[in-house]
C-alpha cells in the first residue's frame, strides 16, 4: 500500500491537483481541483463542482483508475504523480492511492517510489527539494 | 482548430513558473499517465509541441492510443483551459516526410529538435531543471476541443 508523505500531502492539500480520468476505452477527460484533503496513509478526497462530477462521473463508474498530478506551481515544484482507484460519493470524490511516482523531467521521470521503503521516500525527497509544501 | 490568441500567447515560449502545463494521455484500457511540462510552443496556432524528455510512459501510451489533453494553469491571469485532441510523437530518426496530422518530421525537428537551444534549461532553477537534456522528438498534440476547467463551468466548450 502507497504511504503519502508529509510533502505529498502538504502539496496536494494546498494546490489541489490534475486529476486525469478516462472511460474504459481510453478516451481522457481531465478535470483540476485546488484543493484537497489526505486522510490516513494514501486517501485523498476532493470536492468537486457539479459541473466537474458531471464531466467525470461516466468515467469513473466504467473505469475507476485515475492519476493526480500536484496543481498549480506543483506541477513543476512537487514533482509526483499518484495513481488509485477512485469513487464519487455524492459531490467528493475519494482516491485511494496506491502507486507514487516521480515526474521530474529527467533520469529518474517515472521512477516508482511507492515501492521503495518509506524512509528511502523521505530521504529522496530531502536530497532533491528543500520545501515542505507550497509556499504560504 | 484555431487556437484563440490569448491561450496561443501563454503556450508560446514562456517562464515555466508562470504557466503550467500537464499532458494527459491513457493506455487504451483506460490507465492514465500525466506529464508536466516545463516547456511548451504553439505551431500554426493549432499545434501544441511539447519536448519529449525522458517521456517514457507517455509514449508507450501515444503508441497504442493517440490522443491527449493539455491541461494549463495561468494563475495570474486567473485562466484555465483543457485542449483535447490528436497527440504523438515525432522522434529524431524519423524520415522528414514523416506526417502526424498535417505537420512533417523534418519541419518540427529542425525547429524544435532541439529545445535547448531556443530555451537553456541551465537557465532554470535548479530544483526543477533536468539534470540533463537528452531529447528525443517532440511530443505533437493537434488541438480539436477547447474548454474550461473553471470549477463552475468545468467541460464548457470555449470554441
Amino acid at each position: 500500500m502507497a504511504k503519502l508523505t508529509p510533502r505529498m500531502r502538504n502539496w496536494l492539500e494546498g494546490l489541489g491537483a490534475h486529476i486525469g480520468t478516462a472511460t474504459k476505452k481510453g478516451f481522457p477527460t481531465v478535470i483540476v481541483v485546488d484543493k484537497a484533503k489526505v486522510e490516513g496513509d494514501n486517501i485523498v478526497k476532493f470536492q468537486l463542482t457539479d459541473a466537474q462530477v458531471q464531466q467525470i462521473k461516466q468515467n469513473i463508474e466504467e473505469n475507476p483508475r485515475v492519476a493526480l498530478g500536484p496543481g498549480g506551481l506543483g506541477s513543476i515544484r512537487a514533482a509526483y504523480q499518484f495513481k488509485g482507484n477512485a469513487r464519487l460519493e455524492g459531490n467528493t470524490l475519494i482516491v485511494e492511492v496506491n502507486e507514487i511516482y516521480c515526474t521530474k523531467p529527467g533520469p529518474e521521470a517515472g521512477l516508482r517510489l511507492d515501492v521503495l521503503p518509506y524512509e528511502s521516500i523521505l530521504k529522496f525527497e530531502s536530497t532533491r527539494w528543500r520545501d515542505q509544501g507550497p509556499p504560504k | 482548430m484555431k487556437l484563440p490568441k490569448e491561450i496561443v500567447d501563454a503556450l508560446k515560449i514562456k517562464d515555466p513558473q508562470d504557466v503550467f502545463v500537464y499532458l494527459t494521455t491513457s493506455s487504451v484500457d483506460g490507465k492514465c499517465n500525466l506529464m508536466p511540462s516545463l516547456f511548451t510552443d504553439v505551431y500554426q496556432d493549432e499545434f501544441i509541441l511539447i519536448p519529449d524528455l525522458f517521456a517514457i510512459k507517455t509514449k508507450i501510451n501515444l503508441n497504442e492510443n493517440r490522443i491527449g489533453v493539455v491541461t494549463i494553469a495561468y494563475p495570474s491571469e486567473g485562466k484555465t483551459w483543457a485542449l483535447r485532441g490528436p497527440c504523438g510523437h515525432i522522434e529524431w530518426g524519423l524520415p522528414d516526410n514523416y506526417n502526424f496530422q498535417g505537420v512533417t518530421a523534418g519541419e518540427v525537428l529542425r525547429r524544435w529538435g532541439n529545445w535547448d537551444e531556443i530555451e537553456p534549461v541551465s537557465e532554470l532553477p535548479e530544483e526543477i531543471r533536468p539534470t540533463v537534456v537528452a531529447q528525443r522528438g517532440v511530443i505533437v498534440l493537434k488541438v480539436a476541443e477547447c474548454y474550461t476547467y473553471s470549477p463552475e463551468e468545468s467541460g464548457k466548450r470555449i470554441s
